[in-house]
């Protein structure tokens, strides 16, 4: 029996020595977890959950790295629902979405946790939870990228209900949607559900499916076919139509902000933004990156290449030369009238309502 | 499979209970274990460790299962309703279609390299087994960028003008085929190869002079023989099929193993459960085709009068034949390679390996030697095991750890989310979640090679060390590992090269801030970035040459 106790303790002893040395230049892994006792400030790290494209946010990151030596860790591609699936065993400090919906559903659902950070004024109120919890930075609004080889301003539709009439078909080439479990399509159809209820969003689905000529992954796509005249018209976020106008080729397009007359909804709008996950490992620095965030010269930055509109009009974000004359402030948009925090109640079901409508989310 | 893992969790408890037991059970319990290991059980340090290995090996896919069958039915109701007929047909048309391409196609160039005069034989022998190295991932990136729309295919395509709009789509049920089909291949085309290589003039001597023709001798002699050969390959190719992510998701086409990636991604782990549970299912219907048409087929060959088969001559057919011979290879490695390295040029010259470069290079240097290194350690104590104390525990430890191996990456990530996440979370989110999940999807291939140095051992060996004095651990330290080592790092080879193509499972589980060549290739792609995605690709490539003549020689 000892000889057989001592086995054990040799083989566990074996095994941890194991670990150990392939784990000793395990610098950059995970984060130790905070109940070791090692002060943020001595670990000087920040993990950062993004749902936004990649290359929009890594540049940010690093300048943070630069400017205060804090070490980010980031997981790009994250869906906000793995904030959720992590709530007991908490890994990331900052959520960045691309959707207010998502953060609005986590904070409800209690995984973000408010905060006073400086510099929070420069963000309009409606704009940020109550708590700061949560809060947008970069806002696009949805409307029509279209080919003017293909189509004039006067032909094209001014209203997102225009698309209920089957005339849209017949453009030349047809027009182009997103799958239906795109993020900025979940968000259209949510902001739809609030204005007009589930039964008539359900049969604007249902229109769009049937009456769209391409239906693609992504927005990136979408702009591409219409850019290169494989669609007159696509339905995409603003920013897509900033994106083409850059391009070597296929740039003669042009952008509709639908609905902008007195009486008619609004352009739907969304915001990228950043959430304060609650019991994250490293809450002071969580703190310290929003702080930064806020200054003018990051908030420029957060927009970076993604070419989307600040919120905030008065600082000014950098834009090519061609771009710059095509941007239309937010604040002089006529925009859906949706608080903010309406959004996060319709996270859930828009998904279920989209492909109960025949529009699936992925594609087959 | 759940039998046998109770069965040793009896035997565990029983020891740990023995000291509390009253003697007459004490002996009774004694003499049973006695019994299974047939008077020879193995030290305790030995089985704990090839327990600890079955264990971690079944773990991850017993609680997928367990997950999957305890879903809410209308979760399931909806799924068997929409998603999996659909998903059903999509996979198992892929898999058939690839299967049965790549079969004709290795059969076919087996043939030409062993049976005929083709020029320059020698050399196209292991060319054409070059698509090994490239994982179907970084072919599905080459692929995308010639055929694609940007694609230089379109522009040559336009250039030409008189064809019309450009048709070919990349991003279809024939694109992610094609890219199957190219980079799949040299599984059976290896192992017909093998075969032919033996098989006996004699018999076709014996048609030929009943009179059959070249072509008739092929389909009544030659082809029988080599069905073993093609089933072995094609089962392969199916499995392969059946667990490959990257160029399936790269090509947007979605089988069971990108549904199941895509919602763990989303975190919907209900649905991405019961799909695994399918999927398993799939694969042990094909495992069992495999176990059953071994056991329905007796082929024999005569080996005491064993005559080389002669060569036919091509004649006429030479051309068309070295041509076919050109293609394939054009297709399958020039191309890509010639791709990958027009845009690490270019990468390279806007500044591609920075330390952002290194970084990831060091963590899929640091991530695959950990799983090398850890697979190596574990895989001596069950051959071990298996070989010198059989019994049906050490069996039921054997087939066990192939659970990991057979079954796609996705369903043992997806189960290491799970169990990790919610019970284990100190280690949820570390570096070491994915070695270990590595060692579940890789321990066999050390596993096979270790194996086959032992059987070269004989037992008589260990005898003769025991009986001079040295306890069995000592034997197996001292005696058995050096002679075993170079079997060892072979396999360990194969371990480090499939760790650092790996993809979806160090998708699935890498920590943030992590990532590793195959992920960054898979990132920068989808992106459209090709300069970065480039050096990273050609990196894995130039790595999983190494270990080349290891893999050929297993055939």
């Amino acid at each position: 029996m000892n000889i057989r106790f001592k086995g054990i303790l040799l083989l566990i002893s074996i095994v941890a020595v194991l670990l150990a040395a392939c784990g000793s230049n395990n610098d950059q892994g995970a984060p130790d977890s905070a109940d070791e006792g090692v002060s943020p400030e001595e670990t000087g790290e920040l993990v950062v959950y993004s749902a936004r494209n990649e290359r929009f946010v890594q540049d940010l990151l690093e300048k943070f790295m630069d400017d205060t030596g804090i070490k980010v860790s980031a997981l790009h591609g994250t869906d906000p629902l793995q904030i959720e699936a992590e709530a007991n065993n908490v890994q990331a400090d900052i959520f960045i979405s691309n959707d207010l919906g998502a953060l609005g559903y986590l904070d409800a659902q209690g995984y973000l946790q408010g905060s006073e950070p400086e510099g929070m004024d420069i963000i309009p109120e409606q704009f940020r939870s109550a708590d700061n919890a949560y809060f947008a930075i970069s806002a696009r609004s949805r409307g029509f990228i279209y080919n003017k080889d293909l189509i004039t301003e006067e032909e094209m539709p001014k209203s997102i209900e225009d698309l209920f009439n089957a005339e849209w078909a017949d453009v030349p080439n047809g027009y182009a949607i997103t799958r239906g479990g795109n993020g900025g399509m979940i968000g259209n159809v949510s902001a739809l559900r609030y204005e007009w209820g589930d039964e008539k969003t359900a049969d604007w689905i249902a229109a769009i499916q049937e009456n769209a000529a391409g239906i693609y992954e992504g927005h990136g796509d979408i702009r591409k076919a219409v850019g290169a005249g494989e669609h007159a018209f696509g339905l995409v976020n603003n920013y897509y139509f900033h994106q083409q106008l850059l391009e070597p080729t296929d740039n003669n397009v042009g952008f509709i902000y639908p609905d902008q007359e007195d009486g008619e909804m609004g352009a739907i709008a969304n915001a990228a933004g950043i959430g304060n996950v609650k019991n994250g490992p490293n809450e002071d620095n969580a703190i310290l990156f929003i702080e930064w965030l806020l200054e003018s010269e990051n908030q420029v930055k957060f927009v970076g290449e993604s070419l989307e509109v600040l919120i905030n009009s008065d600082l000014e974000a950098e834009y090519p030369e061609e771009v710059q004359e095509q941007i239309v402030n937010f604040e002089d948009l006529n925009v859906q009238d949706m608080p903010i925090t309406e959004l996060g109640n319709y996270f859930q079901g828009t998904k279920e309502l989209i492909e109960e409508s025949g529009l699936d989310l992925e594609l087959r | 499979m759940k039998d046998n893992k109770q069965d040793e969790q009896l035997k565990k408890n029983k020891n740990k209970a023995a000291g509390i037991l009253p003697q007459p059970a004490l002996l009774f319990l004694t003499k049973i274990w006695r019994r299974t290991w047939r008077g020879n059980p193995p030290g305790m340090i030995l089985f704990m460790v090839g327990l600890i290995v079955a264990i971690i090996m079944s773990i991850p896919i017993i609680y997928v299962i367990f997950q999957s069958i305890s879903a809410e039915s209308d979760r399931w109701l909806r799924l068997l309703d929409n998603r999996i007929p659909e998903l059903l047909w999509n996979t198992l048309s892929l898999t058939i279609v690839v299967t049965f391409c790549a079969v004709a196609i290795g059969v076919a160039l087996a043939w030409f390299m062993v049976r005929t005069d083709i020029p320059g034989r020698k050399i196209w022998q292991w060319l054409l087994a070059l698509p090994l190295v490239i994982p179907p991932y970084v072919g599905a990136v080459t692929y995308i960028i010639v055929l694609g729309r940007s694609g230089w295919v379109r522009d040559l395509w336009e250039m030409v003008g008189f064809l019309g709009e450009y048709r070919i789509n990349i991003y279809s049920f024939w694109g992610v085929a094609f890219v199957l089909i190219m980079f799949t291949y040299p599984y059976v085309y290896l192992i017909a190869s093998a075969s032919l290589r033996k098989m006996n003039r004699n018999y076709e001597e014996v048609a030929r002079s009943q009179g059959m023709s070249t072509s008739k001798i092929f389909w009544k002699v030659n082809l029988p023989f080599l069905r073993p050969a093609i089933g072995a390959g094609a089962i392969l190719i199916a499995l392969y099929v059946l667990s490959d992510f990257g160029a399936i998701a790269m090509l947007r086409y979605v089988t069971f193993t990108a549904a199941i990636y895509f919602q763990t991604a989303s975190f919907d782990t209900e649905a991405a459960a019961v799909l695994s549970l399918v999927l398993i299912v799939i694969t042990v219907i094909i495992l069992w085709i495999e176990g059953f048409t071994k056991k329905k087929s007796n082929y024999h060959q005569t080996s005491n009068t064993f005559k080389a088969p002669n060569r036919l001559l091509l004649g006429k057919w030479k051309p068309a034949v070295l041509a076919f011979v050109i293609a394939v290879f054009l297709l399958s490695v020039l191309i890509p390679i010639a791709v990958l390295i027009y845009w690490s040029v270019i990468g390279i010259q806007m500044g591609a390996l920075d330390s952002r470069f290194f970084g990831f290079v060091w963590n899929s240097f640091r991530l695959s030697g950990a799983a090398a290194l850890l697979c190596m350690v574990l895989a001596i104590p069950v051959v071990y095991l298996k070989s010198r104390y059989p019994s049906s525990i050490s069996i039921g430890i054997d087939k066990l750890s192939y659970a990991g191996y057979a079954l796609p990456g996705v369903i043992v990530a997806l189960g290491f989310v799970f169990i990790f996440n919610n019970h284990l979370p100190a280690l949820y989110n570390t570096f070491y979640v994915v070695a270990i999940a590595f060692i579940v999807r890789f321990l066999p291939q050390t596993m096979q090679s270790t194996e086959a140095s032992l059987s070269l051992v004989s037992p008589r060996v260990d005898e003769a060390a025991r009986s001079l004095g040295y306890p069995p651990w000592k034997v197996l330290i001292k005696v058995i590992i050096p002679a075993i080592l170079p079997g060892v790092l072979a396999g360990g080879a194969l371990v480090f090269v499939s760790s650092i193509k790996e993809l979806p499972a160090t998708l699935m589980l890498r920590p943030p801030g992590f990532d590793t060549l195959a992920v960054r290739v898979y990132f920068e792609a989808t992106e459209g970035i090709y300069h970065l995605a480039a050096p990273a690709a050609l990196l894995i490539i130039i790595v999983s040459i190494l270990p080349l003549h290891i893999l050929l020689r297993k055939y």
